[in-house]
């Protein structure tokens, strides 16, 4: 075991606090920056999160070797609290994803970013941003951990309604659409509000559950956590351990924008393509997974507590989501909202895994799936994101109706996009989407949970339709005949060109990036699986069954055969490619069938109508948080407030004035009055004396 | 024999000569004008703020005393009659300052400021009195003068019928005084106040009546001044009639006078007598802040609500005085209480007079849209009501939260003590109806003419004054409770008898 205990801020670990404190930095000084001009401004930006992804890598040699930099400094000494950096294998993989992902989304803001008028406010956003993820990732103890949870909600607030004088063409949805009379067609300050609201929710779950931790344990940290577990024997007396951790998840539900808090992801859509890219691909919505990865192992060396229940639910509501907005993206015209609603389905695989990997006696097995899928999703949705944001800075609509036939006039883009959405499809064998997928769907079917071939059907009905929307969107916006919209705009003298270098080499790199992982698939995956295993062996001294000592190794258990590959889910997996890239093949690539065959059936026209409500789910948070709420309030000042209290304020009023002037009439002028009442004045004091 | 170095004496001297001063050099002068006016207004001024000087720098030196409240002598030069000088003082030179200005069109200003002058030296011999005569003599000499100053506008009928008003009920108040002095004398053969105080505690039981009465008359005596309910019926006529300024210095100054005399006498006198007076003063207490909020309500005219809300005002420190048995804070309430109120209620009453003396007219009509007008008077207006009524943070506030604290806090000794404490917050709230009925006509109503006028010098910095006093006594109250818990009289030194 290796471990550098610094205490302090010596060594490898003055650099595991810089990378979260240079970007606070760089964010603080961004307005003054602003005066020596724009160049300047973006360089500085850049170099910003260059610098901090720079200081993230300097661990990677420390991580892959499997130990862990934790560095504490005194902060609030009344309660005994620490503040401190904790760099575990974990962490560090975190950390580099999130530096390098944002460094390189930074370099495509340049481009995408070129011209606005509020550049400063947009960097200053974007490095507290990243600054608030890594703090995120790097705290040790769970009230750091919520500091920069709430520096990430407000920053996502303020980027996701950063063109704040919501303009038409700044809308998420279509226009005048509405669902059971709420409208799904949002400003940008409004979805920003919801973000945040919704965010919120979860964020008070998370409190109370961190809160209720410390009521029994007096610390937040994950070491003290889990060195000393008298606290869970405690709560476990009083039934408490399972709600709090089932608390502590419900803030990950509303960062991670699982259900029944997902409902803000598709209209955070408003922001600028870069923060799509980075709330979807690196930080925001990953946040709530590393947290689940985080105390996830905490939990499950709990086992002795029975935790079981937990990761149901986690499970469940990743599998339930993946489901439900995996579906919704089949019947979405915008571009960015497929990613958007795949992202919130891809995230819910990852929840699955973790919850999965604590239902099984191979806790590794589903916990590196997870985590697999993690690098491998923030890879190409970052890379398909700022392609998107490429075609929407061309064509200048969000609507893949809008487009079509692009690729022709993008072919950089086209390529690009073409090898991240293999990924997310899971195209078999050369995509890390394929490895990462096929990992899950080995720790579901391998769990021994009593339901795992439901959460298996599941899984693959989603991994059907995610190939699906995806060739869908590839097919609508790159194949077929140009649309109306672009002819227009090539009629109007608008060239249609291929986005600058510093816009397509970052997704490009990307994208390249989850093709190499994919072809070396089955040896990256060991890796991970070797260094977990060895990493929750040593912290949490959780051990794959049968290899109870310390010695940890390759050796990958149970009856993989091919690659390590679990036959039942390869097949499953590639048969889900198949059927589902084959229909959306046919539909919109090759264009063989026409997609309007679902109007002429009734039955096929109303899940259609069902999908593109979004299962009505916005309509009834509306209806059951907003306006119940309102027509309650209503209720309560048009027949208490108004009629009940300002029926007796006028009373109150009236019989004061009324007293006022018998105290005024009593003051007659007349001088015999006043002594008069002097005089019995006097006898009253006395006669009050002698009672 | 007193130490003719001490405190009162040196005050005395300073006021005298400089009050009897400005008549001998106006005799001397040809020139008649303003200048004289301003002349005499500088000079009362300096010397009214050498000698609150004085007080600070004797205090400070440590040459005085704690609060021994008792002496062998007339007069004592303790704390608790320093604290005391010190907030009629203020009163004084506010009243003196915003002069400048007021009495810059009118005639005989030498008599003004010698009469203020002289009465400030009987209201600062009645805080530091500890005999009997002394103390009659002392408010001789403090309403005499002030009978005088209520008619100064000689012309005009409603001062006249004020000072009338006044002088016949503070007329009949003295004489009440002098009966019951003679009363006490007759019980106890001595007019020293402490000397008494000893006498009536072995008094005899069937002389116990003749000193309640003697109790009783004082209440009313004094109570006459401190404007309690039902001595409080001359009060918003002679408030209102008097010149503004001189509506500062009654309803600040000599009333505060009141109180100082009253604990003295009634309060100290009253821990020795075997009945339970407290409750007497309870219901005085009510009474009168209920009378005096509820009579503000619906009045027109601003010098008459604020006199209504002085009444109110007393009310509160009352409470107080009535519970002075049952907590250690309540004294110190009543006294931080007094100091506050001095300055709010001169705050208030010289907002009006600048008012008054730009539009000529008292009527709240004219107060529409003052906050454009006059900004400077509307703001320490608004600040003085927001005071008064005991809005945080402010001064007014934390004399009320200690008072109705040690209300609260006396329900261990006596029930009733706590419904003390809802009445003064009822009261408060009542009170707000007509303080920011005043702050709304100023702010959010508009006049026919929104000009901005010129605001008299000498009264916006008197108001900056007052503002800088409530807002940083508001925000830092420590020193000013402070002193007011060491100028409470240390009721240990009372030769109390057994049953209390």
């Amino acid at each position: 075991m290796v471990s550098a205990g610094a205490v302090g801020f010596e060594g490898i670990a003055i650099n595991v606090w810089l990378i979260w404190i240079i970007p606070f930095v760089g964010a603080a000084i961004m307005p003054a920056v602003a005066r020596a001009g724009r160049r300047v401004l973006n360089y500085a930006a850049v170099g910003f999160a260059l610098a901090s992804a720079i200081a993230a890598a300097s661990l990677i040699s420390f991580g892959l070797s499997g130990s862990e930099v934790h560095s504490q400094v005194s902060w609030i000494s009344a309660l005994n609290l620490k503040a401190g950096i904790l760099a575990d294998p974990l962490a560090i993989i975190m950390t580099n994803l999130v530096g390098w992902i944002s460094f390189l989304i930074m370099v495509y803001s340049t481009g995408y970013m070129h011209g606005d008028r509020d550049l400063t406010r947009y960097w200053f956003f974007m490095l507290f941003f990243i600054g608030s993820m890594q703090l995120i990732v790097l705290s040790d103890n769970l009230l750091m951990v919520f500091f920069g949870w709430e520096g990430v909600g407000f920053a996502s607030y303020a980027l996701i309604g950063f063109w704040y004088h919501d303009k038409k063409k700044d809308y998420v949805g279509v226009e005048g659409h509405k669902a059971a009379g709420v409208s799904l067609w949002v400003s940008p300050t409004h979805a920003g509000m919801k973000a945040f609201l919704q965010t919120r929710a979860g964020d008070i779950m998370m409190l109370s559950g961190m809160f209720l931790i410390f009521a029994y344990a007096g610390t937040f940290g994950f070491k003290e956590l889990i060195g000393d577990q008298s606290w869970a024997q405690q709560m476990a007396k009083q039934n408490l351990l399972v709600p709090a951790a089932v608390l502590l998840f419900g803030g990950a539900i509303g960062k991670s924008a699982q259900f029944p808090l997902n409902e803000w992801l598709l209209e955070a859509m408003t922001g600028p393509t870069p923060v799509s890219a980075l709330i979807h691909a690196a930080t925001m919505v990953k946040a709530g997974v590393f947290l689940v990865a985080r105390i996830g192992p905490l939990f499950f060396a709990l086992a002795a507590f029975n935790m079981t229940q937990f990761f149901e639910v986690v499970a469940w509501v990743g599998a339930i989501t993946s489901f439900l907005l995996a579906s919704q993206a089949l019947a979405t015209p915008e571009i960015k909202k497929v990613l958007a609603y795949s992202t919130g389905s891809q995230i819910g695989y990852m929840m699955m895994a973790l919850g999965i990997a604590g239902l099984s006696s191979h806790f590794v097995d589903g916990y590196t799936a997870g985590f697999f899928h993690l690098i491998s999703h923030a890879m190409f949705k970052a890379s398909l994101f700022m392609g998107a944001g490429a075609l929407l800075h061309t064509v200048g609509s969000r609507f893949m109706t809008d487009m079509g036939g692009l690729r022709k006039h993008m072919k950089k883009t086209y390529i690009f996009m073409l090898l991240a959405s293999l990924s997310l499809a899971g195209a078999p064998l050369v995509t890390s989407g394929f490895w990462s997928k096929d990992a899950i769907f080995a720790a579901v079917l391998e769990s021994g949970y009593s339901y795992s071939w439901a959460l298996f059907a599941m899984a693959t009905i989603v991994a059907v339709m995610t190939a699906f929307y995806t060739f869908r969107m590839i097919g609508m916006s790159f194949f077929g005949k140009e649309s109306r919209h672009i002819e227009e705009m090539e009629k109007g003298g608008h060239h249609l060109h291929e986005v600058s270098a510093n816009m397509w080499v970052p997704f490009a790199i990307l994208a390249v990036g989850t093709i190499a992982i994919g072809v070396v698939g089955f040896i990256f995956e060991a890796q991970i699986h070797q260094l977990f295993s060895a990493y929750l062996g040593q912290y949490f001294g959780i051990h794959q069954p049968g290899q109870e000592s310390a010695q940890p190794s390759v050796a990958p258990q149970g009856n993989r055969t091919f690659f390590n590959l679990n036959p039942i889910a390869a097949a499953a997996s590639v048969g889900a490619f198949g059927v589902g890239g084959g229909l959306g093949y046919v539909f919109y690539i090759a264009r063989k069938a026409d997609p309007a065959i679902v109007s002429r059936n009734i039955i096929t026209r109303g899940i259609w109508k069902f999908l593109y409500n979004r299962w009505y789910l916005n309509s009834a948070l509306y209806w059951g948080s907003v306006i119940a709420p309102i027509t309650a309030y209503r209720f309560v000042w048009k027949y208490f407030e108004s009629a009940f209290v300002d029926g007796i304020n006028p009373a109150f009023q009236y019989s004061m004035v009324y007293m006022s002037r018998a105290v005024k009439g009593a003051q007659t002028g007349i001088t015999q009055t006043y002594l008069f009442v002097f005089g019995v004045g006097i006898m009253i004091v006395v006669m009050l004396l002698f009672l | 024999m007193i130490d003719i170095l001490s405190t009162p004496i040196l005050i005395t001297v300073i006021l005298g000569v400089v009050g009897l001063a400005i008549p001998v050099i106006d005799a001397g002068k040809r020139e008649r004008g303003a200048n004289r006016n301003k002349l005499f207004s500088g000079i009362s001024l300096g010397a009214i703020i050498l000698a609150i000087c004085l007080i600070l720098f004797r205090i400070f030196s440590g040459e005085i005393s704690g609060s021994v409240v008792f002496s062998k002598d007339v007069l004592s030069d303790d704390l608790f009659g320093s604290f005391f000088a010190i907030a009629l003082l203020i009163v004084s030179a506010m009243v003196a300052a915003s002069s400048w200005n007021y009495m810059k069109s009118r005639s005989n200003p030498a008599a003004y400021y010698s009469l203020i002058l002289l009465s400030s030296i009987g209201m600062v011999l009645i805080a530091y009195s500890t005999d009997l005569v002394m103390l009659l003599v002392s408010w001789e000499l403090m309403s005499i003068p002030t009978y005088a100053l209520a008619a100064f506008a000689k012309r005009d009928p409603v001062s006249n019928e004020a000072a009338i008003k006044y002088f016949m009920f503070g007329a009949l108040s003295s004489a009440l005084l002098v009966f019951a002095i003679g009363l006490v004398y007759g019980i106890a053969g001595t007019t020293n106040i402490g000397d008494a105080i000893h006498a009536m505690s072995s008094l005899k039981p069937d002389l116990v009546p003749i000193g309640l009465l003697a109790v009783g008359l004082f209440i009313a005596g004094f109570g006459f001044k401190m404007g309690l309910v039902p001595f409080h019926m001359w009060l918003p006529d002679a408030y209102e009639g008097s010149p503004t300024t001189i509506g500062a210095l009654l309803a600040a100054g000599t009333k505060k006078a009141g109180f100082a005399a009253a604990l003295r006498v009634i309060v100290l006198g009253m821990f020795v007598l075997n009945v339970d007076w407290t409750f007497a003063l309870a219901v005085i207490a009510v009474f009168t802040m209920t009378f005096g909020n509820l009579g503000a309500l619906v009045q027109k005219s601003v010098p008459r609500i604020l006199a209504y809300s002085s009444i109110a005002q007393a009310g509160y420190i009352m409470i107080g005085f009535a519970l002075a048995p049952y907590s250690d804070q309540a004294l110190t309430g009543s006294l931080f209480h007094i100091i506050n109120h001095a300055v709010m209620k001169s705050a208030g009453f010289i907002a009006a007079a600048a008012v008054a003396s730009v539009f000529a007219s008292y009527s709240l009509e004219k107060y529409k849209g003052l906050g454009r007008r006059m900004p400077i008077t509307a703001i320490a207006f608004s600040i003085s009501l927001l005071a008064l009524a005991g809005v945080p943070p402010l001064n007014g506030f934390w004399s009320k939260l200690v008072l109705f604290g040690a209300a609260i806090n006396s329900g261990s000794h006596v029930a009733w003590g706590p419904w003390l404490a809802i009445a003064g917050v009822l009261n408060s709230a009542l009170s707000l109806g007509y303080y920011a009925w005043i702050i709304r006509k100023m702010y959010l109503e508009e006049a026919p003419d929104m000009t901005k006028v010129k605001e008299p010098r000498a009264i916006v910095a008197v108001l900056v004054f007052a503002i800088v006093f409530m807002v940083g006594f508001g925000v830092w109250y420590g020193p000013l409770l402070n002193f007011a818990s060491h100028a409470v009289p240390d009721l240990a030194t009372l030769p109390l008898p057994v049953h209390r």
